[in-house]
């Protein structure tokens, strides 16, 4: 048994050669129990070799990945136990009602019967689809079968759900349903990897966030701690009263920045104001300012411009573009 | 019209299925031209070894047309719809007739090419001497395009009205065979008499190319016992085909519009939540009410088994409980007739017929059943599922082939009760039955596993489907094809090998079917089955395993 301080997902060195192509390199990581991990990424990054790696339908080329200590590739009965995972593709069956469905299911995990009936009115109950019960499967919408599809991957109370994609395709309404049902889940103590393109929404929800191109970790830790392992340069927006001191300001700045910064300032004459991307530190941001107000350009706002996930991963994946 | 046609055209033409069926038909073609050229380059000059390798050719040209131009059309219209790509065609400029002639030419054209690449074996044939370049192989050429054209029509409209490729594959496969052998049936029945049903059946006997080719190849009644008769009905049949296939294109155009999406999702009514009484009659109609709500899997089933029951519109008990009682019923009026003596056939006949009734329902139904145990979970992602659960792979396997084996169990003991009435009317008959029994067995438990390890390499169940019953056509109806001509050109030792292969061949020939009798086929033919059987079950199990396996 773990130590509820022992990380329920641990990954080293985990690598996926095929041939000449290397899908995963020497990737490496940790989760704790409750946590939820949003797994990011461009397509063909490496993540679903990742999740398939973890829910032993592909064994690594070469290192480590276990979840509550059962070892992905050796412990692959376990891990079936400890597991739940939901594909990107749903995998319904025709003529077959949602109970029918996941009685099934059940029964594959090997559930009593008994058992098995108070279980599905629970994960029913827990994923908000218990009027759904009689519907087929096959005749559900997109957002029901998503729900479905987290209903069933709970059906044996696993310890780490993953999911691939469960936002994916969902309307605005579904995908807020969604992720309160995520944060429910964690709330009860599952463990759950998520990946997904809609980054605001797994901002909202994740505890820790790893980016991942070419196979190789990029950025992994909290929102906070990727923000301020990227933030080299922050992006900084100078606001005036009027369009006709948008020009005289850029140079200003340029003047005052460095020379590869100089490029990065933009003047916007229609908005009447100024944006620049900067390393330089909030004493040397005062004294723009200051020389500002001293050449008389009326200043209304001096802001820094927040990032957010979307900014990180875009930040990150451009960083790899050149290498690619 | 053009843009469908190029892409159809194209689209057949790139995938590996049509670049198999061309060489095939090339090497398959040559080669038969080849075995059949006269020794030493000396051509008889009776012209017989000529007419013996052009009977070789229509047959097999026959049967290359029936097997390959259903699977094309079949599946066109119900693929698109199923992608999304129908409706951005209904929203083009392109009218329904425009899209239906698009599809249509378009595997008209395939089919045509396939034609063409036996054009040089044709003309190899005409070669030898002694076969008509017009009466003969043109006309022989005009009615297999006709009958092209016929199951492409059939194809496109079932396509039009299906909800899944595989269905669309099965259906259209049945409706063809329909044409080409059910047709020559009732004319069968009603020879030698003479008013309505007789006119009526000689007409529909018009519809199927098998007299027709024979008439054209020289055998016209020398098949199955004046079945087909020496009147060539060329033209009737050409004029029939055509009138026919017309009459399905503008059924099929006339449904091509928006219709086809104006389908309301199932609210899944379920019949336990409705009234008492309509409770009572959907028990008294369906005897097993597919709306009810079902209780979980108990521990001692298979929950494989049990989830491809539930998800087979086909295997669902009521379904199942219908065509049980077709067949019962069918077997008891073939008995019932003999018994009478309204047909002169005699009971061993009759336990000739009921043994094909039995192998035609085994070969029609297993793959429909069979062929996409695996690929249907393949292609709709059902595997990745399946994988992450605990279930062992033998229980996944052996899951999915009870259920079949059930279904199929259950169907051949519906047609057990003619074969008690035959046993009653001539106790001797008793071993022969038992024996005929036993190789019918045999023939499902061979089919079965050749359809399950066929489809098991397949990634779509349509493709899955098609490939098996090509497979099947070909071993069950080439014995047959084989025994039909027996004599010339086909010597003894090569009947009865090839009546060896399938335990067909063995339970007409101990049920004492005529024109079998004379052939000692068991054990050997149980051998054969058993030993496809075994191999086809270890290639079925490997394969599960390998997709099993971590990648």
């Amino acid at each position: 048994m773990n130590a509820p301080t022992d990380p329920v997902l641990d990954i080293r060195n985990l690598t996926k050669k095929f041939g000449e192509f290397t899908a995963l390199d020497n990737l490496s990581l940790a989760l704790r129990r409750g946590q939820i991990l949003g797994f990011i990424g461009p397509n063909g990054a490496g993540k679903t070799t990742t999740i398939k790696i973890l829910v032993g339908a592909m064994r690594p080329t070469s290192g480590t990945a276990t979840i509550a200590g059962a070892d992905c590739v050796r412990d692959a009965w376990r891990i079936k136990r400890l597991v739940g995972y939901m594909p990107d593709t749903f995998g319904a069956y025709d003529n077959m009602r949602v109970r029918e469905y996941l009685d099934f299911f059940g029964a594959a995990f090997g559930i009593p019967r008994g058992a098995r009936a108070k279980r599905i009115d629970e994960v029913l109950e827990t994923t908000g689809s218990g009027w759904m019960q009689d519907r087929y499967v096959e005749a559900l919408s997109h957002g029901m079968k998503q729900r479905i599809g987290v209903a069933r991957t709970l059906l044996h109370d696993p310890e780490m759900l993953i999911l691939d994609e469960p936002a994916n395709g969902l309307d605005p309404q579904a995908r807020i349903e969604m992720r309160d049902l995520l944060l429910k889940l964690a709330g009860m103590g599952k463990t759950l990897i998520v990946t997904s393109h809609i980054l605001p929404e797994l901002s909202r929800i994740c505890d820790v966030v790893a980016i991942i191109t070419q196979g190789k970790l990029r950025a992994f830790g909290t929102l906070d701690q990727i923000m301020r392992d990227l933030r080299q340069k922050r992006t900084f927006e100078i606001q005036l009263c009027g369009p006709a001191q948008v020009e005289g300001a850029a140079a200003a700045v340029r003047e005052a920045l460095h020379q590869d910064e100089r490029e990065g300032v933009k003047a916007h004459a229609t908005e009447s104001l100024v944006r620049f991307d900067t390393a330089r530190s909030d004493t040397e941001l005062a004294a723009i300012l200051a020389a500002l107000v001293g050449l008389k350009i009326d200043v209304s706002q001096f802001r820094e411009i927040p990032k957010d996930l979307e900014d990180a991963f875009l930040s990150v994946t451009r960083r790899e573009a050149p290498a690619a | 019209m053009i843009p469908v046609l190029r892409r159809e055209f194209l689209g057949i033409l790139r995938s590996p299925r049509a670049l198999a069926a061309l060489l095939a038909a090339a090497v398959a073609f040559s080669l038969l031209v080849l075995v059949r050229w006269p020794a030493g380059g000396i051509v008889d000059l009776s012209g017989a070894g000529s007419r013996g390798a052009f009977l070789v050719f229509a047959a097999a040209l026959l049967g290359g047309v029936l097997l390959l131009v259903p699977a094309f059309p079949a599946s066109s219209i119900v693929r698109e719809r199923n992608q999304g790509t129908l409706i951005l065609l209904f929203n083009s400029p392109i009218p329904p007739i425009g899209i239906y002639a698009g599809k249509f030419l378009g595997v008209l054209a395939f089919a045509g090419l396939v034609l063409c690449t036996t054009l040089p074996a044709a003309a190899a044939v005409y070669a030898m001497g002694g076969v008509d370049p017009w009466r003969q192989i043109a006309l022989l050429y005009a009615v297999l395009l006709v009958m092209a054209i016929l199951s492409i029509a059939i194809g496109l409209l079932v396509s039009t009205r299906a909800t899944s490729p595989d269905a669309a594959v099965r259906v259209t496969y049945g409706m063809v065979f329909a044409v080409a052998f059910l047709t020559l049936c009732p004319h069968a029945l009603t020879r030698g008499t003479t008013g309505l049903s007789a006119t009526i059946a000689d007409w529909l006997r018009r519809l199927s190319p098998l007299p027709v080719v024979m008439h054209l190849v020289g055998q016209g009644g020398a098949v199955g016992g004046g079945l087909l008769e020496k009147d060539s009905g060329v033209w009737q049949f050409l004029v029939c085909g055509l009138g026919l296939a017309a009459v399905l294109a503008v059924a099929t155009i006339l449904q091509l519009d928006h219709r086809l999406f104006d389908r309301s999702r199932d609210a899944g009514k379920i019949t336990d939540d409705r009234s008492l009484w309509v409770r009572i009659v959907r028990r008294l109609v369906f005897l097993v009410d597919p709306q009810r709500r079902k209780a979980g899997i108990p521990f001692y089933l298979n929950p494989i088994m049990v989830k491809e029951f539930r998800t087979r519109r086909f295997g669902r008990f009521h379904w199942l409980l219908r065509l049980a009682a077709g067949c019962a019923v069918v077997s008891l009026l073939m008995t019932l007739a003999a018994t009478n003596g309204t047909m002169d056939w005699g009971v061993e006949t009759i336990g000739g017929l009921l043994v094909i009734l039995q192998i035609a329902l085994v070969v029609l139904l297993t793959p429909s059943l069979a062929a996409g145990l695996i690929a249907s979970e393949r292609e709709r992602g059902g595997w990745s599922l399946l994988r992450s659960t605990t279930l062992p792979g033998w229980r996944i396997a052996t899951g999915k082939l009870t259920s079949v084996a059930w279904t199929m169990l259950l169907v051949l003991a519906a047609t057990l009760p003619g074969y008690l009435v035959m046993t009653t009317i001539k106790p001797t008959m008793w071993n022969q039955v038992m024996l005929a029994l036993v190789s019918v067995l045999l023939a499902v438990a061979m089919t079965l596993a050749l359809s399950a390890a066929i489809g098991a390499f397949h990634t779509r169940t349509a493709a899955a489907t098609v490939t098996v019953y090509v497979v099947l056509m070909i071993l069950y109806l080439g014995p047959l094809v084989v025994w039909a001509f027996r004599g010339d050109p086909f010597g003894e030792q090569v009947v009865r090998f090839a009546l060896s292969i399938t335990p067909l061949g063995a339970a007409l020939s101990v049920i004492g079917m005529p024109g079998f009798t004379q052939y000692e086929l068991i054990p050997i033919a149980w051998k054969i089955a058993g030993a496809i059987c075994v191999a086809s079950l270890i290639v079925y199990a490997l394969q599960v395993w390998r997709l099993l396996r971590p990648e």
